[in-house]
């Protein structure tokens, strides 16, 4: 089966009930994207298929074949970090860091979809669980990226 | 047995036993060169520090990181005393020797009444006996990242460390340049003379080696350029860009993956198996029976090429495991039966006095009238993100582990025994941990993942619960009940305070698992049980505190800020009870009681003041205090409460903090919003219910936390302060419930006396 991961095809060989999220962490070893409860409930598995946020655990490989599938490791280079990931860090969101992942992804569509949230779109889109309490830190990094991207123009 | 009885017998036989009582110096933790791993270019100065050869720190790390910000805050004390920007100090993982151990968190352990140390100068009994057992735990060395310890643990001996490596340092450039060390400067770990010369660290590392400089002490607090200032965690750029590597993360060649299914009755054991479906499965390899390690449960692991592959193997084998419910044993085990159990204790035993004073029975017989209130808390899951994982590989007699682990020489000494090896044939790999929260104490999953290990012909293997299995199989903060008896007299003042408490001590059977040889056939009392009831700053004349240890079954661990996130419920919603009672402010009602104690009184005024206590709230919400002491750092909360569409609402909470000195502001303000989302979890959700052995709930539907839409504003306001520094990670969750409660109290006029709350 092939994929398009990343921005790169990817010949993969498992069974096509396989969920894509062990598609990513255990054939392709893209491991940034996390198991957190296998029932779409913490979107810590949170990834894009064509720009829209998918929680990657309930979500049979085949079904994805033929879509753009986005994972954290592309969400932005050492080079060119996207504002979120810039944001993130100027707010210093993460403690465990282990749903920041998910975390992020979701953010990412969500500023994809509407680049000037609310905070009630940011309620309603943020639905991913963290157990470090980052949430406040979430909100804070999601206005200041969304701040930075009406600075300087689309990301 | 009474309290002073108990902690001197326990010192003279722990202490005779292990150190003998010889006025021995306490033994040093500077450590020598040949702990730290020998790596190329690398100059090893004592057992925490190596110079690189670009000038670069590299630090022994012995502590965990599963969000609570250590590594940067234990890199933080290094880079101030040699001088050298934050993003220089890498970190390397710490070997097992005992200058490693966390003394801290022994010391910790000893039942002394907190206000005992609030003066300018310790008592001596008290600094003999926190002496007696700092020696005790130096000699044993345990490695382990909890109870809010690690910064107050290693504070002293990490600025040493780094100020002898310093000292060596510049001395070294002193010989090479002929100057007196005195007149060598250093700056962003560059030394400079008058004279021209300079060099950074990496060049002077080989001279330094060996010498050992006298007379060192740390840095005077007024040159301090980074500590007590907001530092950026080194742990957040690999953790924003998906490459930070937690446990369930560790790629190896040739890597296999396996799923586990346990005994659905805590405690319960391997079955009969038919594997004959699971095997047929593509993928699956191997079915391996696995024994209850570690306190926890048996049951069998499906070894495959992949997650998925082994998770479907595992539910294709087809398992007879005993039926649920008996009238003994693991199946008994029923959270009804037990609270009943817990009651009976309560009206029928004595228990462990951990604190008395006054007459308080003559109070309450000469009270104008009497308040009494039971109290009581439900059996908690931790619930880390990352599920229970343990990757391991055996070959030729070495054991090799990746753990997420908060104890690596428990999980080292675990795997040596399951594979039947020395534990020098064990090498513990620590990642990063996807949450600890105390489940990470235990090492059950290590024992596991060996023993599958051990059946892969040398493979390595990653063994992966489920969310399900990571619920359902949890050491669980335990159910504890508590009884209130107050007296209140002609004057309308409060004259007497009992409290008695029941539940499962943690300690003895957290010994019992981790470390059997240190375990004995009796229990000792454990403070865990009583700490945030028996050591209560307030001054009440008369009072009696006791604990009755009760023995369940189920499986009970240390669950962040352990007792005192059940007892800081009980004790503070009481105190407000008894301020209603006597019909005065909250806030007022305390700060009475806290004219002996004027840290806390400090702490608790700076909320108030800060939230704007008393000051009129929209229409429809109320605010509730709440102040407690937890592991050397005073939390006060003021939470603001609406109820909406039948939902609790916390809007804002506001936390005023005395941990000593603070080396990292930000960190501190990050814990204090971790804790109080963490502690709203379980104030309005948090419940395990065990039936007939088996937990009832599963994953996160059944268990629910508090999303992002749920979270209030939390504001942290600091005391500052120059004491010694005390822990962050865990103080700011006990108060959360009671402030919650109080506000709910105020708001509806009715009082919950059970977690979790209601609506």
């Amino acid at each position: 089966m092939q994929l398009n991961i990343n921005g790169q095809s990817q010949t993969v060989t498992t069974d096509p009930s396989t969920p894509l999220l062990w598609v990513l962490r255990d054939e392709l070893n893209l491991t940034g994207t996390k198991f957190g409860c296998g029932i779409a409930a913490c979107g810590a598995c949170t990834v894009h298929v064509d720009g829209q946020p998918v929680r990657s655990c309930v979500m049979p490989v085949s079904a994805v074949a033929s879509q753009k599938i986005r994972t954290i490791e592309s969400l932005g280079t050492p080079d060119k970090p996207h504002p979120l990931q810039i944001a993130w860090i100027a707010e210093q969101v993460p403690q465990c860091g282990y749903c920041q992942s998910g975390m992020l992804m979701a953010a990412a569509a969500l500023l994809d979809k509407n680049p000037q949230p609310s905070d009630a779109d940011i309620d309603a889109a943020m639905t991913n669980l963290c157990r470090c309490g980052t949430y406040q830190r979430v909100r804070a990094a999601i206005h200041r990226a969304a701040a930075e991207l009406k600075k300087g123009g689309a990301a | 047995m009474k309290r002073r009885t108990w902690i001197l017998s326990a010192l003279g036989a722990t202490g005779a036993l292990v150190v003998g009582w010889g006025a021995m110096p306490a033994r040093s933790r500077l450590g020598s060169p040949e702990l730290m791993l020998p790596t190329q270019g690398d100059v090893a100065l004592n057992g925490w520090i190596k110079i690189a050869a670009d000038g670069a720190v590299v630090l022994a790390m012995p502590r965990s990181e599963m969000g609570q910000g250590v590594h940067t805050a234990l890199a933080m004390l290094v880079a101030e005393e040699l001088d050298v920007p934050l993003e220089r100090v890498r970190l390397e993982q710490a070997g097992a020797d005992s200058i490693y151990g966390n003394v801290a968190m022994l010391v910790a352990s000893l039942p002394f009444h907190p206000l005992d140390s609030e003066g300018e100068h310790k008592p001596t009994k008290i600094k003999l006996a926190e002496w007696m057992v700092g020696k005790i735990a130096r000699e044993l060395g345990i490695n382990a990242t909890g109870g809010s310890s690690s910064v107050a643990d290693l504070w002293e001996p990490l600025r040493m460390a780094a100020a002898t490596a310093r000292a060596s340092l510049v001395q070294a450039a002193a010989a090479a340049w002929k100057v007196p060390a005195n007149e060598i400067t250093v700056r962003d770990g560059v030394m400079q003379h008058a004279s021209g010369q300079k060099a950074h660290y990496g060049q002077m590392g080989a001279a330094a080696a060996g010498s050992t400089p006298p007379n060192i002490a740390p840095k005077a607090r007024e040159d301090w350029k980074l500590i007590g200032q907001r530092a950026a965690r080194n742990d957040i750029p690999a953790k924003v860009t998906g490459q930070a590597q937690f446990g369930m993360d560790v790629r190896l060649p040739g890597l296999l993956f396996a799923a586990v299914r346990m005994n659905p009755v805590l405690g319960g054991a391997a079955a009969p198996m038919d594997t004959q479906a699971a095997l047929a499965l593509p993928g699956v390899s191997q079915v391996v029976a696995l024994d209850a390690w570690g306190g926890g449960t048996g049951g069998f692991a499906v070894v495959a090429t992949n997650t998925w592959q082994a998770r479907q193997g595992a539910q294709a084998v087809k398992v007879q495991w005993p039926t649920p419910g008996a009238s003994s044993g693991h199946q008994a085990l029923d959270t009804t039966r037990i609270q009943a159990d817990l009651l009976k204790a309560l009206n029928t035993e004595s228990g462990f006095t951990f604190h008395e004073q006054g007459l308080p029975l003559k109070a309450e017989q000469t009270a104008a009238s009497r308040i009494d209130a039971l109290y009581q808390a439900p059996y908690l899951a931790h619930a880390t993100m990352e599920p229970m994982n343990c990757t391991a590989r055996v070959l030729d007699g070495k054991v090799e582990v990746w753990v997420p682990t908060q104890v690596p020489q428990m999980a080292r000494a675990m795997a040596a025994k399951v594979a039947g090896v020395k534990e020098d044939q064990v090498t513990v790999h620590v990642t990063l941990l996807g949450g600890g929260f105390g489940r990470r104490l235990e090492v059950d999953f290590v024992g596991q993942a060996v023993q599958v290990a051990m059946a892969c012909k040398g493979a390595p293997v990653q063994l992966v619960w489920s969310r399900e299995e990571d619920m359902t199989h949890d050491f669980y903060r335990p159910m504890h009940l508590a009884k209130f008896q107050a007296s209140i007299d002609a004057q309308g003042e409060v004259s007497s305070l009992r409290i008695k408490s029941a539940g499962d001590a943690i300690t003895p059977r957290w010994m019992a698992r981790a470390a059997p040889h240190l375990s004995g056939p009796i229990d000792m009392p454990d403070k865990t049980t009583s700490e945030g009831l028996f050591d209560l700053p307030y001054g009440f004349l008369n009072q009696h505190m006791s604990h009755v240890a009760t023995k369940s079954g189920v499986p009970v661990g240390f669950w962040r800020s352990v007792g005192h996130s059940h007892n800081a419920f009980f004790s503070e919603s009481f105190i407000d009870e008894l301020a209603v009672a006597t019909k005065q402010d909250p806030l007022a009602f305390r700060l009475k009681l806290l004219k002996d104690a004027p840290r806390y009184a400090a702490v608790l005024q700076l909320a108030a003041t800060q939230a704007g206590w008393g000051k009129p709230l929209p229409a429809g919400r109320a605010q509730g205090i709440a102040l407690h002491k937890s592991f050397g750092a005073i939390v006060a909360q003021v939470a603001e409460v609406s109820v909406e569409q039948g939902q609790i609402r916390v809007h804002r909470v506001v936390c005023a903090i005395d941990c000593g000195t603070v080396v990292n502001p930000d960190t501190v303000a990050q814990q204090m919003q971790s804790s109080v989302v963490y502690a709203l979890s379980a104030a309005l959700y948090g419940q395990i219910d065990i039936v007939g052995g088996v937990v009832q709930q599963g994953n996160f539907p059944s268990y629910p936390m508090v999303t992002l839409s749920q979270a209030p504003t939390v504001e942290t306001h600091i005391v500052p302060s120059t004491r010694h520094p005390a822990g962050v990670g865990e103080p700011a969750v006990p108060p959360l419930a009671p402030a919650v409660g109080n506000a709910l109290f105020a708001l509806t006029g009715k009082r919950q006396r059970a977690l979790p709350l209601k609506p």
